[in-house]
C-alpha cells in the first residue's frame, strides 16, 4: 500500500504542439502585454477604422427622416391588441393586465377596455378574435400587438397570419408573449423558451422581445410577471405609421342603435341609424370626413360630436404614480362603467343581479331610524321607484314648476369616474316619443333652472349621482324642497337590453355642459384639454342640433338660442350676421365684404381672388367675367417723375437710407397687422374650398387677430427662445437614444448629426408656430380650420347602415371607422360589379386613340336607303351602337387598380385569374376577381392565368383608389373553417391609372388562301370584320415562327359566296 | 355588404374663380358642377378660354370626365388623376394669353405623377394677363421658396405671339415635388438691390425696345444705377403672327424678393370684343410711355411694400392651401 501510495503520479505533459497548445497559449500572451486591456481597445489603425464605421453604420441605420408629429394635445390611449390562437389564454391576460392596473377584476372581456395605467398614458385593451375579418381590422389599429404563443404546443397559423397582415398595414409594436410554459423539467422549458425564441426572431428581427408567463396561481399569472408585463408596456415608445399618420380613425368601444323605434318595428330589415363611439386616432376629423366602416361600407357622417372624456388622464399635479381614484376603467361593452355619458343624455347601466327593489315604507323607517338622517340619495332613489303612474299619467296631472328653489350647496366626495356630476336626473324611458312628449315641459323647467343657476355662478348645485353598486351615493342630505321637484320630473322606466337592466337618465344637454365646467373648477381637475372640449362641445351644439331638426320640438329652439347667447360672441358673426351654410353664396359674400373691408389697403387685395371691385352693378360682372390675376391699375398714375415722390420711396432702395429701412421692417410689423390679415384670410380660404360649411364663422378670426397680433409675435418670439434654450440645454426628448450614444461619433460626424438636429430643429420650430398660430384662433374657429384634435372622444353619428350591423353585432368583434382622404372614395367600382347600368360615356383615350377618325370613318361609310334626314338619324343610330361597342371593349379594363402581387409561400396553391379574392388595402377590405400579368421584357404587360410559383406578378383589379405603396393582403375566403394557412397573398399598390393595358396572348386557327412575296390571305381566323378591324396592327407569329401582323379585311380572292368566311391578311416582314 | 356613396358634387354657380373653383377641385379630388355660368350674356356660357382651360385640365389629367350642358352654361367636372407627362401640346386660343393657363399648370403640375413638360401655343404677351417674361423672371424663382426643386422648372419662350392673332410658343417644364411643399416664413421685405427686365417686339422695329429702355430707366436712374434692361427683338417666325411690343421689369430685392410687372402694347382688331375696341382701339401708347408706365407702376408696387407683388398674390394663396403647415408671408 505505502509502495502504492509513493509512487508518483505521471505529470501531465502539456501538448507542445497542436491546436490545444496555441489556444492555451493565447490568453496568457494576452495578459502579459497588455495590462489593462480596456484602456487599449485595438492596435491596429484598420481595425480602428473599422470598428469605427461599423458603429457609425449603426447610428445612421437608426435616423429616419424626422416627421412632424402634427397631433396636440393628450393623445388618444394606445391600443393594445392581444392576439393568439384559441384557449392560449387572452382574455385572461387582459384581465390580469386590468386587474394590476386598476385593481378590479373583469369578469368577461367583451370589447375594448380603455383605462389609465400612468400619469400621462392611456391604455386601450382589445382581444383580438380569431377569424380573418376580425385579424385584419386589429392589424389596422394596434398600436402593440402582444403575441400569445402557446409554449407547450409551439407556435400556431394564427400568430403568422397575424404577423404577415401586420406587416403589410405598417408594421406596429410586437412582443411575443409565451404562456402554458410549466412543467417539472427545467430544462426542456428553457430548450423550448430557446427554440421559440429563436423562431420568433426569424420572423420579426433579432432580438425582438419575447416574454414568458409561466403557469397560473389561483387561476392568474404570476402578480410579478405582470407587472413586469405592464412594465415594458409602459415604456413602450410608438413610431408613426405612414397610413395611420395621415388618415383619422375610430376604434369604436360603444355602439348604440338609434334608429327610431317605430321605423325598426314595423320593418325589421330597415337601414338602420348608429352612432359609435371612441377616441379619434390618426389625424384631425373634420365633419365633411368621409368615413369607412370596416366591413360595412362608405358613409357620410351624419353627426359628429365630441364627448368628455370618460377616461381622462390625470391631472398633472406634482406627485409620484396614481391615486386609486384616478385608476380609471372604461369597458361600456364588457358591461362596465355604470355610467355612459351621451350627447344629450346619461345612461346608468345596472347589472340584472343587482336590482332590487326594496320596499319603500318599511325600509325607510328602519333606515332612517338606524342613520339618524336620510341620506339623500336612497331617497331619491326610493323615490324612483315609487312608480305608480304612467309617464302620460303623470304628465296630465303634473303642473309645471318654473322657479325652483335653490339648494344649499352639496359637494360629492367620490373622485371616480362615476361620479361625474349630474345636475338633475330624469330617469325616462329610452323610447323617443315619450322623451319628447315629456320633455316638453320638463326642459322648460330646467331652463328656467339653468338660467337663475348661470346668474349666480359661483352657487354649484348639489350634484347627485344614482350609484347602482356598493359605492352607494354618499350626497349629503338635501332640503326637501328639492326632493318633490325632482320626483315631479323624473321618471323611471326599466328596460331589458342586452340582458342588463338600463335605464336612462336624461336631461337637457346645456345642463351637461354646464355642469361638466362647473365640475371641472370644482375638483380642481383643471384638465385644459377636457374644460376646452366642453367649450367646443358648447358651440358645436347649435349646429348639430341644426342637423337634427326632424325630431326636435319647439322647445329645443329656445335652447339653442340660449345656447347661443352663451357662446363667446364671434366677431365676424356680429359684423356679417349668422352663417350660412351655402357654401357657394357664402363664399361669394365673404368675398364681397372682404373687398369692402380691404377698401382702404387696396394692395392687399387677392387679385386673383377677388377682382377688383367697381361700384356699378353691370361693370362688376364684366370685371368679374375676365377673371385675372394682374392688377388692372385703379390708381391713378402718380408721376414719379417728380422729386418729392422720388425721395418718398429711396428708402426702399438700397441707395436710400437703411437705418429707415430697417425702422419701416418693424413698425410695418406692429402696423401692419393687415397683412397677416391677409395671410390669416387666406388659410381660412383652404377651409373654405375644401368643406363647405360656415364660412363665415371661420372669417370671423380676422378682427380678432388684429388685436391678438401683437401679442401673438411676442409669445412666438418667447417660444422660439424658450425652444432654443432647451435645444441648448438638452435634447430634446426623442433625441435622447441618438445622441448619448453617438456622443463620441459627433467628433467625426459632425456634419451628418448635425444635419440631423438641424432637420429636427427646424420641424420643432414649425410645429411651434403651428401651435401658437392656432392658439390664437378662437375655438369655433379653430375647430373649423382643423376639425377635431386626436385623442378626443366622439361620437358619430351614422345613418343608413344595413340592419345586419345592428343585428349580428359582437362586441367581440371590433369595429373599426377609419376616415378616408381625398379621393380615396373616389371610384364607382361596385357599380361595375353590381352591373348597374353605367351611362354612355366615351373616354379620352378612346378619341385621341389613333385609330378612332378611321374608325367612325369606316362606320358611317356605308348605304342606307331611304329619306336624306332618315338616313341621317339611321346612320348616326348605327354609329352609335358601334361606338358604344367599341368602346366598352377598349374601355373594359378601366379603373383598375395595379398592384405587384406575390402569392404567399405557405399558401398551397397557385392562384388563378378572375378567381375571387378578398383583399385589404388601406381601410378597406372587399372581395375582388383580379387579373394576373407579368411584365415582359418589352414593357408589355401579359396576361397570365395563373400566377409564377416562386415570383412577383402584377395584379389587376377594380377598387377604390388608394396612394401607391400601400399594402395589400389577399386571402381566399374568410368563413370559420379554415385552411392550412389562410394569407393567400401579400402585395403592394403600385399606382393608381384609371386604365391598364394587359395584353393577352390568344391563339387563333386560320388557313392561308392566297400567298404572295410578303403577304398571305388568312381564312376563317377571325368571325367577324369587326373583331379583325379589332386586330389590326396585331403581332401575330405562327407555330413555326412565321412573323408578321395582322393588316386589315381583305374581299380579295375570296371567291366564296358565303359571307361569314372572313380573311385576315398577314404579311410576314 | 360594401356600400357605395352617391356621388356627390360640389354645387357652385357662376362664372367667377373659374380657374381657382377647377384647380382645387382637382387637387381636393371633389367632383363639382358650376351653373349658371353667363346666363344673361350674349352669347351665354362659357367663353372660349374658358373651354381651352377645361380642355387643358383633361390633358393632363387621366380619367377626368367633363359634360358641358348644351347651353355651356353649366358643366359637370370630376377630376381625374393628375398625370403630368412629357411633350404634351396645347393650344391655348387666341382669347386669353398664355398667362391665364399657367397660373394653374405651375401649380397642378407639381402634384402630377410625372414631370409635366407641355408646349403651349398662343399669345404670349398681353396687357390684361401676367406675360410670359414675368413668369419667367418672377414666378419661378419664387417657387423655389415652397421647396420646389429648381431643376426641372422651366418656362422657354420659343415663340412670341401677341394679340389679336398670336402664334407665340412656350414651353413649360414641372418638376414633380416629392414629398409636400414646406411652408415659408417670409416677411421680411428688404430694399430694391437691382432692376432688371426684358423688352420685346414682335413685328415692329427693334427701335421701340431701346425707347422704352430709355424711358424706364429715366424714372429708375434716380433710385437706383443697378437697372439692366434685356431686349427680345423677334423676327420671323418666331414673331408670330400680329405686332406688338412690350415691357416687364421686376425689382430684386435683398431678402430675394421679386416684385414685377409688365405690359404691352398691340393692335386689336376684334370686332365683337368691345372691350379691346375701347380701351385699346383708339391710341396705342408710344413706346415712351409704356417704358414710363410700366416703371411708374413698378415703383407703385415697390411702395406698397410686401415680398411678393399683386400678381402673384394668386400663387401664394394656393400654394398657402395646400400646405399642411400654416405660413406667414406679408
Amino acid at each position: 500500500m505505502v509502495e502504492i501510495s509513493e509512487q508518483p503520479h505521471k505529470s501531465h505533459r502539456t501538448r507542445q504542439a497542436g491546436p490545444s497548445a496555441r489556444k492555451k497559449k493565447k490568453p496568457s500572451d494576452g495578459a502579459k502585454n497588455n495590462k489593462n486591456p480596456k484602456a487599449f481597445a485595438f492596435n491596429s489603425t484598420r481595425k480602428a477604422k473599422r470598428l469605427q464605421s461599423r458603429s457609425t453604420e449603426i447610428e445612421q441605420r437608426k435616423l429616419h427622416i424626422p416627421t412632424i408629429d402634427r397631433s396636440i394635445g393628450e393623445p388618444a390611449p394606445y391600443v393594445i391588441v392581444v392576439q393568439g390562437p384559441p384557449k392560449v389564454g387572452k382574455s385572461l391576460l387582459i384581465k390580469c393586465l386590468v386587474k394590476h392596473y386598476t385593481k378590479q377584476s373583469l369578469p368577461e372581456v367583451r370589447g375594448p377596455i380603455t383605462i389609465v395605467s400612468g400619469k400621462q398614458r392611456r391604455l386601450q385593451f382589445v382581444e383580438c378574435p380569431n377569424d380573418i375579418n376580425g385579424m385584419i381590422d386589429a392589424a389596422k389599429f394596434a398600436d402593440v400587438a402582444l403575441l400569445l404563443i402557446d409554449g407547450s404546443f409551439g407556435f400556431e397559423m394564427e400568430t403568422f397570419e397575424f404577423l404577415n397582415i401586420l406587416q403589410v398595414h405598417g408594421f406596429p409594436k410586437v412582443m411575443g408573449v409565451l404562456t402554458h410554459i410549466e412543467g417539472p423539467d427545467a430544462k426542456k422549458i428553457r430548450k423550448t423558451k430557446q427554440r421559440l425564441k429563436h423562431r420568433f426572431w426569424t420572423e420579426i428581427y433579432d432580438g425582438a422581445k419575447l416574454f414568458y408567463l409561466s403557469g397560473l396561481e389561483n387561476g392568474k399569472y404570476h402578480p410579478r410577471e405582470v407587472h413586469n408585463l405592464a412594465r415594458f408596456i409602459s415604456v413602450m415608445k410608438f413610431h408613426p405609421l405612414s397610413w395611420r399618420a395621415s388618415h383619422p380613425y375610430v376604434m369604436v368601444d360603444r355602439f348604440e342603435d338609434v334608429t327610431p323605434p317605430e321605423r325598426s318595428h314595423t320593418n325589421k330589415k330597415c337601414d338602420r341609424n348608429v352612432t359609435l363611439y371612441g377616441y379619434l386616432r390618426g389625424c384631425n376629423m373634420k365633419k365633411s370626413t368621409k368615413v369607412h366602416i370596416a366591413g360595412i361600407g362608405d358613409y357620410n357622417l351624419a353627426g359628429l360630436t365630441n364627448l368628455a372624456d370618460p377616461c381622462p388622464v390625470p391631472s398633472a399635479a406634482k406627485k409620484k404614480g396614481l391615486r386609486d381614484k384616478e385608476k380609471l376603467f372604461y369597458a361600456p361593452m364588457s358591461g362596465l362603467g355604470d355610467l355612459i355619458y351621451d350627447k344629450d343624455a346619461v345612461y346608468i347601466n345596472i347589472n340584472d343581479n343587482l336590482v332590487q327593489y326594496s320596499k319603500v315604507d318599511n325600509e325607510n323607517g328602519e333606515i332612517s331610524g338606524k342613520g339618524g338622517i336620510v341620506d339623500k340619495g336612497e331617497k331619491m332613489v326610493k323615490s324612483l321607484q315609487e312608480v305608480k303612474y304612467s309617464i302620460n299619467e303623470k304628465l296630465e296631472q303634473s303642473s309645471i314648476n318654473l322657479f325652483s328653489r335653490k339648494p344649499p350647496r352639496s359637494h360629492n366626495t367620490n373622485g371616480a369616474l362615476l361620479e361625474s356630476e349630474i345636475e338633475d336626473l330624469k330617469l325616462s324611458d329610452q323610447d323617443n316619443s315619450v322623451e319628447e312628449s315629456e320633455t316638453d315641459e320638463s326642459d322648460k323647467e330646467i331652463g328656467e333652472e339653468d338660467l337663475e343657476e348661470s346668474e349666480s355662478s359661483d352657487q354649484e348645485k348639489a350634484n347627485e349621482i344614482v350609484r347602482s353598486t356598493g359605492d352607494g351615493s354618499d350626497g349629503e342630505s338635501e332640503d326637501d324642497e328639492h326632493l318633490p321637484h325632482l320626483r315631479s320630473d323624473s321618471k323611471e322606466q326599466v328596460e331589458f337590453h342586452n340582458g342588463r337592466v338600463r335605464r336612462r337618465a336624461m336631461c337637457g344637454t346645456d345642463i351637461d355642459n354646464s355642469d361638466f365646467k362647473s365640475s371641472g373648477k370644482d375638483d380642481e381637475d383643471s384638465h385644459s384639454s377636457a374644460s376646452s372640449n366642453f367649450s367646443e362641445e358648447d358651440e358645436d351644439d347649435p349646429k348639430i342640433e341644426e342637423d337634427e331638426i326632424e325630431n326636435v320640438s319647439k322647445w329645443k329652439e329656445s335652447l339653442v338660442e340660449r345656447t347661443l347667447s352663451g357662446q363667446n360672441t364671434n366677431l365676424m358673426q356680429l359684423v356679417y350676421g349668422k352663417s350660412v351654410s351655402n357654401s357657394t353664396s357664402s363664399t361669394d359674400e365673404a368675398h364681397c365684404s372682404e373687398d369692402e373691408e380691404s377698401d382702404g389697403e387696396k394692395f392687399f387685395q387677392p387679385k386673383g381672388e377677388i377682382n377688383k371691385k367697381s361700384s356699378d352693378g353691370a361693370d362688376d360682372i364684366n370685371v368679374n367675367d375676365e377673371e385675372c390675376s394682374k392688377l388692372t391699375i385703379s390708381v391713378k398714375q402718380k408721376n414719379w417723375k417728380s422729386e418729392d415722390l422720388v425721395e418718398s420711396i429711396r428708402d426702399h432702395f438700397v441707395t436710400g437710407d437703411w437705418s429707415k429701412a430697417a425702422l419701416r421692417g418693424q413698425t410695418s410689423d406692429v402696423t401692419g397687422e393687415d397683412d397677416s390679415v391677409y395671410g390669416e384670410f387666406e388659410d381660412l380660404e383652404t377651409g373654405e374650398k375644401y368643406e363647405s360649411h360656415q364660412m363665415d364663422d371661420a372669417g370671423t378670426d380676422t378682427d380678432i387677430n388684429r388685436k391678438g397680433d401683437e401679442a401673438r409675435r411676442l409669445k412666438k418670439l418667447a417660444l422660439r427662445a424658450k425652444f432654443d434654450t432647451q435645444h441648448e440645454e438638452s435634447d430634446s426628448p426623442d433625441e435622447e437614444t441618438g445622441k448619448s450614444k453617438g456622443t463620441k461619433f459627433h467628433r467625426d460626424q459632425a456634419n451628418e448629426s448635425g444635419y440631423f438636429d438641424k432637420l429636427k430643429e427646424e420641424i420643432e420650430l414649425r410645429k411651434q408656430m403651428n401651435i401658437a398660430e392656432l392658439n390664437d384662433l378662437d375655438e369655433a374657429t379653430r375647430f373649423e380650420l382643423e376639425g377635431f384634435r386626436t385623442g378626443t372622444y366622439l361620437r358619430l353619428e351614422i345613418h343608413d347602415v344595413p340592419f345586419e350591423m345592428v343585428e349580428y353585432f359582437d362586441p367581440h368583434h371590433p369595429v373599426l371607422v377609419g376616415g378616408l382622404g381625398l379621393g380615396e372614395e373616389n371610384e364607382g367600382y361596385m357599380q361595375l360589379s353590381k352591373g348597374f347600368a353605367q351611362a354612355f360615356q366615351i373616354r379620352k383615350h378612346v378619341i385621341r386613340g389613333p385609330d378612332f377618325k378611321e374608325k367612325v370613318k369606316d362606320w358611317w361609310d356605308f348605304v342606307v336607303e331611304g329619306r336624306r334626314g332618315k338616313v341621317f338619324r339611321l346612320k348616326l343610330k348605327i354609329l352609335k351602337i358601334k361606338l358604344m361597342k367599341w368602346n366598352k371593349e377598349v374601355t373594359d379594363n378601366i379603373k383598375r387598380l395595379p398592384v405587384r402581387i406575390k402569392r404567399h409561400r405557405w399558401h398551397r396553391k397557385v392562384l388563378k385569374t378572375r378567381d375571387p379574392i378578398i383583399v385589404s388595402i388601406g381601410w378597406r377590405r372587399y372581395q375582388t376577381t383580379p387579373i394576373y400579368a407579368i411584365e415582359d421584357l418589352n414593357g408589355r404587360h401579359r396576361m397570365l392565368k395563373y400566377t409564377p410559383e416562386h415570383m412577383h406578378c402584377l395584379a389587376t383589379f377594380y377598387g377604390p383608389l388608394v396612394p401607391p405603396n400601400t399594402g395589400v393582403v389577399a386571402v381566399q375566403n374568410v368563413s370559420k373553417n379554415q385552411a392550412a394557412f389562410r394569407i393567400t397573398a401579400t402585395a403592394v399598390v403600385q399606382e393608381f391609372n384609371h386604365a391598364a393595358r394587359i395584353m393577352k396572348k390568344i391563339k387563333f386557327v386560320g388557313y392561308p388562301c392566297k400567298i404572295f412575296r410578303k403577304t398571305a390571305l388568312i381564312k376563317d381566323m377571325f368571325t367577324s370584320d369587326l373583331e379583325i378591324s379589332r386586330f389590326e396592327g396585331a403581332e401575330i407569329r405562327t407555330v413555326s415562327g412565321i412573323r408578321g401582323q395582322v393588316k386589315k379585311v381583305s374581299l380579295l380572292g375570296t371567291g366564296n359566296p358565303i359571307k361569314g368566311a372572313r380573311l385576315g391578311k398577314i404579311r410576314s416582314c | 355588404m360594401e356600400r357605395v356613396m352617391k356621388k356627390t358634387y360640389k354645387r357652385l354657380k357662376g362664372s367667377k374663380y373659374l380657374r381657382q373653383r377647377l384647380l382645387l377641385s382637382t387637387l381636393s379630388t371633389t367632383p363639382i358642377i358650376i351653373s349658371d355660368i353667363r346666363p344673361d350674356d350674349m352669347p351665354p356660357g362659357l367663353r372660349y378660354y374658358e373651354v381651352e382651360l377645361l380642355k387643358l385640365f383633361e390633358l393632363i389629367s387621366d380619367g377626368c370626365v367633363i359634360e358641358l350642358h348644351d347651353t355651356a352654361t353649366k358643366f359637370k367636372y370630376i377630376p381625374g388623376v393628375l398625370m403630368g407627362g412629357r411633350n404634351l401640346v396645347h393650344d391655348c386660343g387666341k382669347y386669353r394669353s398664355l398667362g391665364y393657363f399657367l397660373e394653374p399648370l405651375i401649380v397642378l403640375g407639381l402634384f402630377g405623377k410625372k414631370p409635366l413638360s407641355i408646349k403651349l401655343l398662343g399669345i404670349t404677351n398681353d396687357s390684361k394677363d401676367p406675360s410670359v417674361d414675368t413668369f419667367r423672371s418672377t414666378t419661378l424663382p419664387m417657387l423655389k421658396r415652397f421647396g420646389i426643386p429648381s431643376e426641372g422648372l422651366e418656362l422657354k419662350i420659343e415663340c412670341r405671339g401677341s394679340p389679336p392673332n398670336g402664334g407665340g410658343e412656350v414651353v413649360l417644364k414641372v418638376p414633380v415635388v416629392q414629398s409636400s411643399l414646406s411652408a415659408v416664413t417670409w416677411t421680411d421685405e428688404g430694399m430694391v438691390k437691382r432692376i432688371r427686365g426684358t423688352t420685346f417686339s414682335t413685328r415692329v422695329s427693334s427701335q421701340f425696345e431701346n425707347t422704352m429702355i430709355h424711358a424706364a430707366r429715366g424714372i429708375f436712374n434716380r433710385l437706383l444705377p443697378d437697372v439692366h434692361i434685356f431686349t427680345d427683338h423677334k423676327a420671323g417666325v418666331q414673331a408670330g403672327k400680329s405686332p406688338g411690343y412690350g415691357i416687364s421689369l421686376v425689382a430684386e430685392t435683398t431678402t430675394g424678393c421679386f416684385i414685377s410687372t409688365d405690359t404691352a402694347v398691340f393692335q386689336a382688331k376684334w370686332k365683337d370684343e368691345d372691350e379691346y375696341e375701347d380701351d385699346e382701339k383708339k391710341e396705342l401708347t408710344p413706346p415712351e410711355d409704356l417704358g414710363e408706365q410700366a416703371a411708374s407702376v413698378l415703383l407703385g408696387e415697390v411702395e406698397q411694400g410686401g415680398v411678393v407683388d399683386s400678381t402673384h398674390q394668386f400663387v401664394f394663396v394656393l400654394y398657402g392651401m395646400v400646405l399642411l403647415d400654416n405660413y406667414f408671408i406679408k
